[in-house]
């Protein structure tokens, strides 16, 4: 035993002379420098190791443990940051189990082979980000249908898709396939190029009406279309009311996202034995297409000669004003 | 110190000392370790520059993308990101499609969990995908002329595209006061320029509206978040700034015709939620939303409108008081049983003083006020094996304004039925299963009941007393939406999906309308939608995809020709069916492959049944169906040249096809504003049948740490 103090001593005197490397010494004072990204995820990663760590592939079928590291998950200088078990669970039967064959799953399972609940799932994310525009997300809609977060979100990816504006939709479509086909069509707000994703408009961590990111459709709308917003001294009184009744946002055939076209989408609303009542012409070739009638429904249909239909504000002494045409 | 301790130091002081000793060999293991650990664990950069053609002119399909015309395109993006471990703090710049118009660039410092400020610019570029052959002078100013007659006013036609640009700038501040409370502001200015397809509003003459407006937004929140409290509240201002107010579109040698533009505007509005956590299982919410818009700038007033009504006042002094309250529960009162409730008000309150504008025609300003108290309650009950049964309620009660004799002196001008109340109640069951490793899915049914009263008529000697204006109609809706994900085995997986939605417009006769005056408007309507999808994969690195969706909307509309007698009946119809398949993996962990290919049509119907007196001389219906279809194939090969480089090829071949006549004469011909292009105006509008175009594209992308 004497032997065994004095080498220990000797031993300490040599480390204390600089023959120790930083990394060493580091180890020595703390043994938690084991932890691979996380505090204290040496736990997991004693066997969740790089050596565990899956052949890269495009597929990403089994998610990387380590590229979490990559996300602000993986900053470990953010005191807010968790570690493995506050999101899985302390899974103590997991971690403890010893000898051959699979061990018992973590508390809070998140892939597919013995799921926990959404219920379950959310509680780890919502812990933490339980504020801000998630303050509603026990009453969204998803949350309603046992949406959990990780049926959108990859945590561990080193690029959460629903987080990029260019591959959000992606995500969204394979519940939404209404959606998808109206993305295709002609006309179109810019989601399949990127330049907008379903959260400009919606806020699916909220209880807003459709999810929306405002507290109605206009003014969600409004936040890009500021200039429908008036009021206007002559007003459209649907235009105020709700973009939607007219306009479909996720894509139509008819031109600038209306429903149908005109003059059908007008006559939902209008009748009478004057114009308003006309039928979908067309004006023969070389027609002289001036008129109200004669212009007949080619292009804009009503909007030819109803060029101000979201509001106007002249003050023409004529009906035209009231009529939307100036 | 007992022997038990004694000893513990002992092997201690042993570990530490071998520690020490075998500092060296520990620190080789440890740090061949972090060196293979860290790329696993360190942000990723890379930047991407590459050079790729379109071979022809893509009208309709690069409407938002800046590559409509078929030429060559540089492409340059960046991704760097720098995370300082210490402090916690990154560094990014973002950049996508820097070589196009549609580019973004966004600039990030954040010291996580503590303060951090962005940048950001962005242009997003609208191109109609029509073509005109005009002489109109002035597109894009307040000030614009129309071709005169064949002689010495016509105006040399040329061809003119159109569109508008919008380019944002943001900048982002953050700040993280404790692990409670964090403060975000963001501040944006866009600036959209171009113009806009438009009309002159007497005649059908080609105009253009000149887009030159500026939109800004403030938002400050300051949040805070424990673990039973959470509080979100702020301020959000928007102004919209247009620089034109009025324009005018004058025909060479003849009359001038002004026309009004959107004024300027501003919002401002305060909020406040929050939801505390009453126990573990239950939590309460609230929502609190204040805003006051205005627009008050002077009213303009133009030459050729006359004299303006001495009962005109200068300024709108337009006023819109908006406020939205909401309560809400959320509770597990027991282990299997969920519920949600809320209670919540919204209210528009128009509160523009009400003027006659112009004397002829009564032209009042009308506003429009609704009050909706809206309420939900929904229960969740889990049954066994990873099924549950969720029913609820919905329920609307609206009151709105209509035009009164208040409003209008002369009730001779009320074209369109109102209503003073509409209530609307839905109920809704879902039957879901989930958790399950091969097959979940759901089965739900809504029925939702909209009646109203208080109705206003129609009081304009043309206008139909008692249309169903669509959105505030009687209306009884059924929809069903299944769906199933189903995995026969670990490869291979389907996602069905089936909707079936029903509406039914009740022609209740109001009171004192004839019922020979009945019904008009929309009748009844219908959306179905069909979807499968399956995905095959084939090994860790393979995978297939398909899917196969149709969807059929309906409409059908009730409408009334010169004399009561001649009924007048439109089936609209839209059909839409896509199709993708695709591939993607690897031959290697140096060659990625990936390919898409897609398919789309649409077939837009209007079926009308018109009476012969209705069809104006020399006009014809509406020629028929309307098909677009779509064909894109996607094709992309990477190929890793280095640890830290690849190449990237990408093909894609876009097929366009429409028989869209809406710009056409009746005979087919493209439409000529005004009949001949010798006529006055003249403008001919031409549209793109068919575009065919392949682009072919190479990225040369360096990736880093």
């Amino acid at each position: 035993m004497k032997l065994l103090r004095y080498a220990g001593i000797l031993l300490i005197l040599l480390g204390a002379g600089g023959w120790v490397t930083p990394a060493a010494a580091e180890l020595a004072r703390n043994p938690a420098a084991q932890d691979l990204i996380l505090k204290g995820d040496a736990k997991c990663t004693g066997c969740h190791d790089e050596g565990d760590e899956p052949v890269p592939s495009m597929l990403e079928l089994r998610p990387s443990v380590l590229s979490i590291g990559k996300t602000r998950h993986g900053t470990r200088a953010d005191g807010r940051t968790p570690t493995c078990t506050d999101c899985h669970g302390a899974s103590e039967k997991h971690n403890n189990h010893k000898g051959g064959g699979k061990p018992p799953l973590p508390d809070r399972v998140f892939g597919k082979v013995g799921q926990s609940s959404a219920t379950v799932r959310n509680e780890a994310c919502i812990s933490c980000h339980q504020g801000g525009n998630r303050i509603h997300w026990q009453s969204s809609a998803h949350a309603s249908g046992d949406v959990a977060c990780s049926s959108c979100h990859n945590v561990h990816a080193k690029k959460d898709k629903v987080r990029d504006k260019s591959t959000q939709t992606e995500v969204c479509v394979t519940c939404h396939k209404e959606q998808r086909t109206q993305f295709n069509k002609p006309s179109r707000h810019p989601v399949p190029e990127g330049k907008m994703a379903c959260s400009s408009c919606h806020n699916v961590h909220g209880d807003n009406p459709k999810q929306l990111v405002k507290s109605s459709t206009n003014d969600t709308c409004y936040t890009c279309h500021m200039e429908k917003r008036g009021p206007f001294v002559h007003n459209h009184q649907p235009v105020s009311e709700d973009c939607s009744i007219c306009h479909n946002p996720h894509g139509t055939t008819a031109a600038n996202l209306l429903k149908t076209r005109s003059p059908f989408l007008c006559q939902e609303c209008h009748g009478g034995s004057d114009h308003v009542r006309q039928a979908g012409l067309l004006p023969n070739l070389n027609t002289a297409a001036t008129s109200r009638f004669a212009a007949g429904m080619v292009g804009r249909g009503c909007l030819n000669c109803h060029t101000n239909i979201h509001g106007g504000n002249s003050t023409i002494n004529d009906s035209n004003a009231g009529r939307l045409r100036r | 110190m007992n022997k038990h301790s004694l000893r513990q130091f002992r092997l201690s002081a042993l570990a530490t000392s071998l520690i020490c000793a075998f500092g060296y060999a520990y620190a080789d293991t440890q740090d061949e370790r972090l060196a293979e650990v860290l790329p696993l664990i360190t942000p990723d950069s890379s930047v991407s520059v590459g050079i790729g053609n379109w071979s022809g002119d893509r009208h309709q399909q690069g409407i938002y993308d800046g590559m409509r015309e078929g030429k060559a395109y540089g492409f340059l993006d960046l991704d760097l990101v720098k995370r300082y471990e210490d402090t916690g703090t990154w560094l990014t710049l973002t950049g996508r499609n820097l070589g196009l118009d549609t580019r973004e660039l966004r600039a990030e410092w954040l010291r996580q969990g503590d303060i951090g400020v962005s940048l950001e610019y962005s242009r997003l570029t609208r191109d109609n995908p029509l073509t005109y052959i005009t002489g109109l002078q002035g597109i894009g100013t307040a000030t614009q002329v129309i071709s005169g007659a064949a002689g010495a006013f016509a105006l040399p036609k040329r061809e003119v595209s159109l569109g508008t640009t919008r380019d944002l700038t943001q900048l982002g501040f953050y700040k993280s006061f404790s692990r409670t409370t964090e403060l975000k502001v963001t501040f944006s200015n866009e600036e959209k320029n171009g113009a806009r397809h438009w009309g002159l509003g007497s005649n059908a003459y080609f105009l253009t509206e000149p887009i030159d407006s500026t939109t800004r937004q403030l938002e400050a929140i300051l949040n805070y978040a424990s673990e039973r409290l959470q509080l979100s509240g702020g301020y959000y201002a928007s102004w919209y700034n247009n620089a034109n107010s009025i324009m005018s579109g004058t025909i060479s040698g003849g009359a001038k015709t002004s026309l009004s533009l959107p004024l300027d505007n501003q919002a401002h509005q305060l909020f406040f939620n929050g939801g505390y956590a009453l126990t573990p299982k239950t939590r309460a919410t609230f929502k609190l939303v204040y805003a006051k818009a205005t627009q008050d700038e002077a009213l303009p007033h133009a030459s050729d409108w006359g004299a303006r009504a001495a009962t005109a006042p200068a300024s709108l002094r337009g006023r819109v008081d908006t406020t939205t309250a909401e309560v809400g529960l959320t509770s597990r009162p027991l282990q299997k049983l969920s519920l949600v409730a809320n209670l919540r008000y919204h209210d528009v309150q128009d509160k523009t003083p009400v003027a006659l504008y112009t004397v002829i025609g009564n032209g009042y300003h009308t506003p429009h006020s609704y009050t909706t108290k809206s309420g939900k309650l929904e229960g969740t009950y889990r049954l066994p094996e990873g099924f549950s049964l969720t029913a609820g309620m919905d329920y609307k009660d609206q009151d709105r304004t209509a035009p009164t004799v208040g409003d209008l002196a002369a009730v001779t001008n009320v074209r369109v039925p109102f209503r003073l109340r509409i209530e609307e109640t839905s109920y809704r069951m879902q039957l879901r299963r989930g958790l399950s490793e091969t097959i979940n899915g759901s089965l739900a049914y809504l029925r939702t009941n909209r009646d109203g009263s208080g109705d206003v008529l129609t009081t304009s000697a043309g206008a139909y007393r008692a249309i169903n204006p669509m959105h505030i109609a009687d209306r009884t809706r059924d929809k069903w939406r299944g769906m199933i994900d189903w995995s026969p085995s670990a490869k291979l997986s389907f996602q069905f999906v089936a909707e079936d939605s029903r509406d039914d417009y009740a022609f209740r006769p109001a009171i004192g309308v004839a019922a020979a005056d009945q019904p008009q408007g929309l009748k009844d309507g219908s959306a179905k939608l069909y979807s499968i999808d399956a995905t095959y994969t084939i090994d860790e690195f393979w995978q297939a995809t398909a899917y196969y969706s149709i969807d059929v909307t309906k409409a059908n509309l009730l409408g009334r020709g010169a004399i009561v007698a001649n009924q007048k009946t439109t089936n609209l119809e839209e059909k839409g069916d896509s199709f993708g398949v695709g591939l993607k993996g690897q031959f290697s962990s140096k060659f990625k492959f990936g390919a898409n290919l897609d398919w789309m049509k649409s077939v837009t119907k209007q079926n009308q049944i018109v009476p012969a007196g209705e069809i104006v001389a020399n006009y014809s219906l509406f020629p028929g169906d309307i098909t677009n279809k779509l064909i894109r194939f996607n094709l992309f090969a990477e190929y890793a040249l280095a640890k830290s480089s690849d190449l990237r090829f990408d093909l894609i071949h876009e097929r366009w096809r429409t028989d869209d006549w809406t710009w056409m004469f009746a005979g087919g011909s493209p439409f000529v504003y005004n009949g001949t292009t010798a006529s006055i105006d003249g403008t001919t509008v031409l549209a793109k049948p068919k575009e065919n175009a392949t682009f072919i594209g190479a990225r040369y992308i360096y990736k880093f740490q």
